[in-house]
């Protein structure tokens, strides 16, 4: 309902009225966008001056018209009827700790003097889901005494009041739950939350706040500087709001909105939906912003102080003319954090707050301020669409699970007097120092910190056991985080005995190779994906040296899901691997530059492999072979694969293109160049040969080189064959030029893919992790059974665009993060009516965008479903143009967006981590093929470790360089077979299979081949007929396309599994 | 379930509407299940081809991955002697291919379900073949003549596909020699009829029927193209913007037009946006 009345008041009230219709009918899920088609009489009509202005305006406002629409659905006033709440609670408990157990006083039971509606329900600028309608009740001045302010007693008194009104209300039936809370976790704060009975209205709660009598306590009794307890913000505060224009209100919730989608404002020191409004408050007095703003600028006006105010240094205040008792801003910074006073002079609202949650807000709104300026991203869907959980926003994160072990921290700590500030609440005392403690250990090596806000508990009455483990996040700086040395100061310099009590017993001293001899810690780490979790050993040292945190109870999130790309016995996850082969190729490539005695000379070459851009998900290792495992055959120096043994080690040969200058002396024909390209490979081999003594093996698409115990496989390439390709003379004689898919293949494999290889190259030296988030994002898509139709290039892309656009992140730091926003990036775009542009090298400006787009929606039914559009290629997606289909792309999205959900639980959670989402639902499809593991190659890299292995003819020692007979290259049977499948029964089943080691290739029928078909010469294949009088019916020939299956694996297939009861004809 | 309907008596051959016989086939003695070879005469209404006689030629469809032609040959053997076989992905008529091209150079061809034309020596090896029983199946693979599939398949493909330097140079030599020798062919050709075109030295021209000569029209259909823009450039040109009133106010119609449209597919925009109910941030 709310929904139809907003379309009505929508701001373009143009008048005409040509499509007023569609956007109502076009609700729901498959909404497209389609061209706009005016008639001429709408079109050239005479135009008033009205509509000439809007028009003018239309391109300008566009922004601003779709957020302040977007602002209306989420401010929301709720119509509920506050006078019908009241409840039960069947014991009441008193909602405090009482530690010590007794204090004096007396207290009785009395109605409270006056009931008030405060907040932001009043006001207006409460938002969605969540609501929370706050009742402040005020304590008769009778119950109290104005030596309440000692010793908790006040705290206690109200504890008490809220006890006895809960008894109270509990005999009521209006009532439907009733709960204690404590406001931002504050044990001190007790709180009330009443929920009414009827179902309708549950989505909001009553927080009924006790507090005393305005005026009761002297504001100078709480001075920062007494010694006395502080008190609640409730007393005092009765803001100025009361008189704004909407437009305050509506930039109220629009930064409510985007402190919620980044964890901010839940939970005990964090920046509330309160600290949100007394910001705009003081921006409002401090004429920082007027009341005639917009909400939009409103919301880019605070960004832009909160981005540039650092309320740790310079605190601000609310106070107009604070009266001489109240403490001064110097005050306030030396007893809190983070600084801001409210009205009264005399409370500091930040007073919970950690230094690092006020950094971690102004990092986001500078982040913010970013990417908004930015023409080439969507700002709006960033800012305030996009969560921003710690597990997707954080490198690294870890947990620090059994809180109790704190209460010894504090001990060790030294922290007896803040731990009685905060009534003993030891996780608020450590908290501080632990992240100050990190702060300085970490270092360089982190942007930020971050830590999760403990929420608010909701229980009958509070307990520090049953907390959940508080989480802390690290942005690592990708350059030094993996540094394995902390250097220090040099010995005698008075900063050394410093980092001596940082570090205690791992603090040396070191020789350097400039010779200065410092102080130096040297932490473990010889592969990169030992290197990654340097942060991990500093943290639970410097934990369990200053804190006395063991480090059982340090839960490390970093590299958990990073197993499943790991291989060999060493612990590597493939970098240094990745490295040696690009080394190898960058040898070769000197080499075939250095060539003389061409006809021809060498322009360019360049590598076309996902293992030359550090995207392979196992890079190939360098072999040695083992000739006795092999037949051989002479002539030729190959080895051959043996009968019986198991399938040798596969090899897989890397893609290097040659190109070679063009000249006259190329022929214009098809098959001409071919055979002339047949030649140069000839000649390549036998010079390599020849000046480095490779074993090469040349043929007629290209030359295999054996070289480093590895295989790389040349192509020569000649710029104009792709347009040889494409002429032809018609019957007539005339010369035409027509696009064809020959052309096109050549096309990739010479121009775009060696292109990609090298930005992606590019994009790996800026961004060292860019590599393990694409290998761990294929391995998933493999795991999945997707690698056929969202190919290795396809996902690089992706994966590319995740490190390009992280709006509204940062780069991601570890390949862990990478891969959540990967299938982050998968699951919640919008394929059907977004193209997905991957602006590599940054080359696209703000214009080419505005291009894309406009494309992309004139003739989006003519494009791929998944449309990635690069620089060099704007308007086809020539890498997605012949998979996915749309189903499987569903199906992509859904399974992404469940190994996220299953994923992210995990992590946070704790429990045995990954292997669910890297392990495909079978139960979905027809047939099950099994393999026979031992002529599977690449069983080793399987999720789940094989548990028996073959011997595959690799013999262990060093790998020669050059020479030796040339191994079994590119002799997959799995790839042999599934393409022969897919050849023969590709109109009737789809095929899937994790090209990893995976044993099953699970088969899925078509719908669509089972539905009876009449005799056609053209479609018969492996069908059988049935006859009815004339008519003569074609169904598939099920038995026998089964049998195939078997007759076409022989040796491969170990068993086929039909599962016929899911079948359906 | 292979052969469909047992209303044949067995040993009779089986036919349905429209003309075309059953027969099954197996891949060996002990297999369960067998695949369908649909067999009629090959009769087309218009081809002069004469590599496929009309009444010496059979035409077969549904013919399993693992029966190449050799295979093929050797199963229709049974009914007279063959002559060739050829195996298409499709039906359809006889394709003249280019220069002789060695295997190596030729394009990978489709694994996969064929159709066939077999060519027999004798006519009446077709009548033969349409009148097999088709419950007694035609087997792929014997003893004596073992089909390898599978691995041993997959490796004999792999040894195959070696092929020795000199011998690899020795195929592109010959091809290159044999492309030169047509390259000048033609262009003696070309070279004869321009000097046809020319006149003698009385001052004649020769006019010829058939396909006119190089200088008529432009041979490409990118010079085509060229030509019409370069028209179409001059028209433009030539004429006035602006210069009457009636065209300037054309000018400022199609603006405003122009503007509203684009006004519209905003708002359309964001009406496609609301009714995704984008705007609920959680």
């Amino acid at each position: 309902m709310k929904k139809k009345q907003t379309v009505a008041e929508e701001p373009g009230e143009a008048p005409v009225k040509a499509k007023r219709s569609k956007p109502e009918e076009a609700e729901g899920e498959g909404v497209v966008y389609h061209p706009v088609k005016l008639s001429r009489s709408d079109l050239y009509r005479p135009p008033s001056a009205d509509e000439l202005n809007q028009l003018k305006e239309a391109e300008s406002l566009f922004h601003c018209s779709l957020l302040k629409m977007q602002v209306r659905p989420l401010t929301f006033l709720t119509s509920a009827h506050v006078n019908n709440n009241n409840n039960k609670l069947s014991h009441i408990k008193v909602p405090f700790l009482l530690v010590p157990k007794t204090t004096k006083g007396k207290f009785h039971m009395a109605p409270p003097a006056s009931i008030d509606l405060v907040g932001s329900y009043p006001l207006g600028t409460c938002i969605k889901p969540r609501i929370t309608v706050d009742l402040a009740v005020t304590i008769p001045a009778d119950v109290l005494h104005p030596k309440d302010v000692l010793n908790q007693r006040y705290p206690r008194k109200r504890a008490l009041y809220l006890a006895g009104l809960a008894q109270h209300l509990a005999s009521s039936s209006d009532i439907g739950t009733m709960r204690y809370s404590c406001l931002h976790g504050n044990r001190l704060r007790p709180v009330l939350l009443l929920t009414p009975p009827c179902k309708d209205s549950s989505s909001f709660t009553l927080r009924v706040h006790a507090c005393p009598p305005p005026g009761f306590f002297k504001p100078s009794r709480f001075h920062p500087q007494r010694n006395n307890i502080r008190t609640d913000w409730y007393t005092g505060s009765q803001t100025p709001l009361s008189d704004h224009r909407n437009s305050f209100a509506d930039g109220v919730a629009l930064l409510k909105v985007w402190l919620r989608q980044r964890e901010l404002d839940q939970g005990t020191g964090g920046f509330n939906g309160f600290l949100a409004s007394m910001l705009l408050t003081y921006l409002l007095i401090t004429h920082r912003i007027s009341n005639t703003m917009t909400a939009y600028q409103l919301l880019r006006n605070s960004l832009n102080f909160l981005a540039s105010t650092d309320l740790t240094v310079n605190g601000i205040s609310l106070a107009r003319d604070p009266d001489s008792t109240a403490p001064s801003l110097a005050d306030f910074h030396n007893a809190f954090q983070v600084v801001f006073v409210d009205p009264s002079g005399h409370l500091n609202m930040c007073a919970d707050m950690t230094a690092c949650t006020y950094k971690q807000l102004q990092a986001e709104a500078s982040l913010s301020m970013q990417f908004w300026d930015d023409p080439t991203v969507d700002g709006f869907h960033g800012l305030l669409m996009t969560p921003k959980p710690m597990i997707r926003t954080s490198d690294h994160v870890f947990q620090l699970c059994e809180l109790v072990k704190l209460q010894s921290s504090c001990k060790k700590l030294n922290l007896l007097s803040e731990l009685m500030d905060h009534s003993g609440n030891y996780v608020h005392t450590a908290l501080p120092f632990i992240l100050s403690l990190l702060q300085r250990g970490l270092g360089e090596r982190i942007h930020l910190l971050t830590h999760s806000l403990s929420p608010e508990p909701e229980s009958d009455a509070p307990k520090h056991k049953a907390q959940p483990p508080l989480s802390f996040g690290l942005l690592l700086n990708p350059e030094l985080a993996t540094s394995v040395l902390e250097r220090g100061p040099s010995a005698d310099s008075p900063k050394a005995a410093e980092f001596r009590q940082l570090w205690g017993s791992r603090s040396e001293l070191r020789r350097f190779q400039d010779s200065a001899i410092t102080e130096a810690v040297l932490w473990e780490g010889k592969s990169m994906c030992q290197k990654q979790l340097v942060p991990k050993q500093i943290i639970t040292h410097l934990l369990q040296l200053h804190a006395d945190i063991p480090e059982s109870s340090v839960r490390y999130v970093g590299a958990m899901v990073d197993d499943v790309i790991k291989t060999g016995s060493e612990p590597s996850t493939g970098e240094e691997e990745s490295l040696l082969v690009v080394q190898s190729y960058d040898d070769l490539s000197r080499k075939l530059w250095r060539l003389e005695d061409l006809p021809l000379s060498i322009t360019a070459v360049q590598g076309a492999h996902p293992a030359l851009r550090y995207t392979q998900v196992f890079p190939p290792r360098p072999l040695k072979m083992d000739y006795s495992f092999f037949d051989r055959d002479k002539p030729s120096r190959s080895l051959v694969p043996k009968e019986g043994k198991p399938c040798p080690a596969y090899i897989t040969p890397i893609t290097v293109i040659c190109h070679m200058e063009g000249s006259g002396k190329w022929p214009h024909d098809r098959l001409a160049i071919r055979h002339i390209r047949a030649a140069f490979h000839i000649r390549l081999g036998e010079l390599l040969k020849k000046h480095h003594n490779y074993t090469c093996r040349p043929g007629p698409t290209h030359l295999d080189v054996w070289k480093d115990g590895l295989v790389f496989r040349i192509q020569v390439a000649y710029h104009r064959e792709p347009q040889v390709l494409r002429e032809s003379v018609t019957a007539e004689g005339l010369q035409v030029v027509r696009d064809n898919e020959e052309a096109q293949a050549l096309e990739m494999a010479t121009i775009h893919k060696p292109l990609l290889t090298s930005t992606l190259h590019g994009l790996q030296q800026q961004h060292p992790c860019f590599g393990a988030a694409c290998r761990l994002a294929k391995r998933w898509l493999g795991a999945q059974l997707f690698s056929d139709d969202i190919t290795e290039d396809t996902a690089d892309l992706l994966v590319a665009s995740v490190f390009l656009q992280p709006a509204p992140f940062t780069p991601p730091g570890s390949p862990q993060v990478g891969f959540l926003r990967f299938l982050h990036l998968l699951s919640s775009f919008d394929w059907r009516n977004n193209p997905l542009v991957v602006n590599l090298n940054n080359q696209l400006t703000a214009a080419d965008y505005t291009e894309i787009k406009n494309d992309f929606m004139a003739s989006r039914e003519s494009l791929p479903v998944m449309f990635i559009a690069t620089p060099k290629e704007k308007k086809l997606s020539i890498w997605t143009k012949k998979a996915p289909s749309v189903q499987i792309l569903q199906r992509v999205v859904m399974l992404a967006a469940e190994s996220l959900k299953v994923l992210e639980q995990q992590l946070m959670d704790g429990g045995q981590i990954q292997d669910v989402v890297m392990r495909p639902p079978l139960d979905a499809y027809d047939v099950l093929i099994h393999l026979n593991v031992k002529q599977v190659p690449l069983l080793s890299q399987a999720v789940d470790p094989p548990t028996v292995t073959f011997g595959r003819g690799v013999m262990a020692g060093s790998v020669t360089q050059a020479g030796g007979a040339l191994p079994v290259i590119d002799y997959n049977p799995v790839a042999l077979y599934l393409a022969e499948l897919r050849e023969s029964f590709g109109d009737l089943a789809l095929f899937f299979c994790d090209p990893y080691g995976g044993t099953v290739i699970a088969v899925l029928w078509k719908p669509k081949a089972f539905i009876p078909t009449p005799f056609k010469t053209s479609q018969m294949t492996a069908r059988s007929v049935e006859v009815t009088g004339e008519q003569v019916n074609a169904i598939p020939n099920v038995e026998a396309i089964l049998e195939d299956f078997r007759i076409m694996g022989q040796g491969l297939v170990k068993s086929v599994e039909a599962r016929t009861e899911k079948w359906s004809f | 379930m292979a052969p469909s309907k047992k209303k044949h008596a067995s040993n009779q051959p089986c036919v349905i509407p429209g003309g075309f016989t059953v027969l099954s086939l197996q891949f060996g003695s002990d297999s369960v299940a067998q695949h369908q070879l649909y067999v009629k005469e090959h009769k087309v209404r218009a081809e002069k081809c004469s590599h496929r006689p009309l009444d010496r030629t059979l035409f077969v469809l549904n013919i399993p991955p693992y029966c190449p032609e050799g295979v093929v040959k050797d199963l229709f053997s049974q009914f007279g002697s063959v002559q060739l076989v050829e195996l298409r992905d499709h039906p359809g008529s006889f394709q003249e291919s280019g220069p002789k091209l060695s295997r190596f150079f030729k394009p990978a061809a489709k694994q996969g379900f064929k159709v066939g034309y077999i060519v027999f020596h004798n006519s009446s090896s077709i009548k033969a073949a349409k009148s097999h029983p088709h419950d007694v199946p035609l087997v792929v693979s014997t003893e004596q003549r073992p089909v390898r599939t599978g691995v041993q398949k997959w490796i004999q493909a792999y040894t195959e596909s070696f092929i020795q330097p000199d011998k690899l140079q020795q195929i592109v030599d010959s091809f290159m020699e044999d492309y030169d020798k047509r390259k000048e062919e033609e262009a003696e050709k070309q070279k004869e009829e321009a000097e046809q075109q020319q006149e003698d030295e009385e001052g004649w021209v020769k006019v010829t029927r058939g396909p006119k000569g190089t200088k008529a029209r432009p041979h490409s259909e990118a010079a085509n193209k060229k030509a019409l823009q370069k028209e179409i450039r001059k028209k433009k040109r030539k004429e006035l913007l602006n210069f009457y009133t009636w065209q300037h106010r054309n000018t400022q119609k199609e603006h405003i037009a122009e503007l509203r449209k684009k006004f519209e597919e905003d708002k359309q925009r964001i009406a496609l946006l609301r009714a995704q109910r984008k705007f609920k941030p959680y």
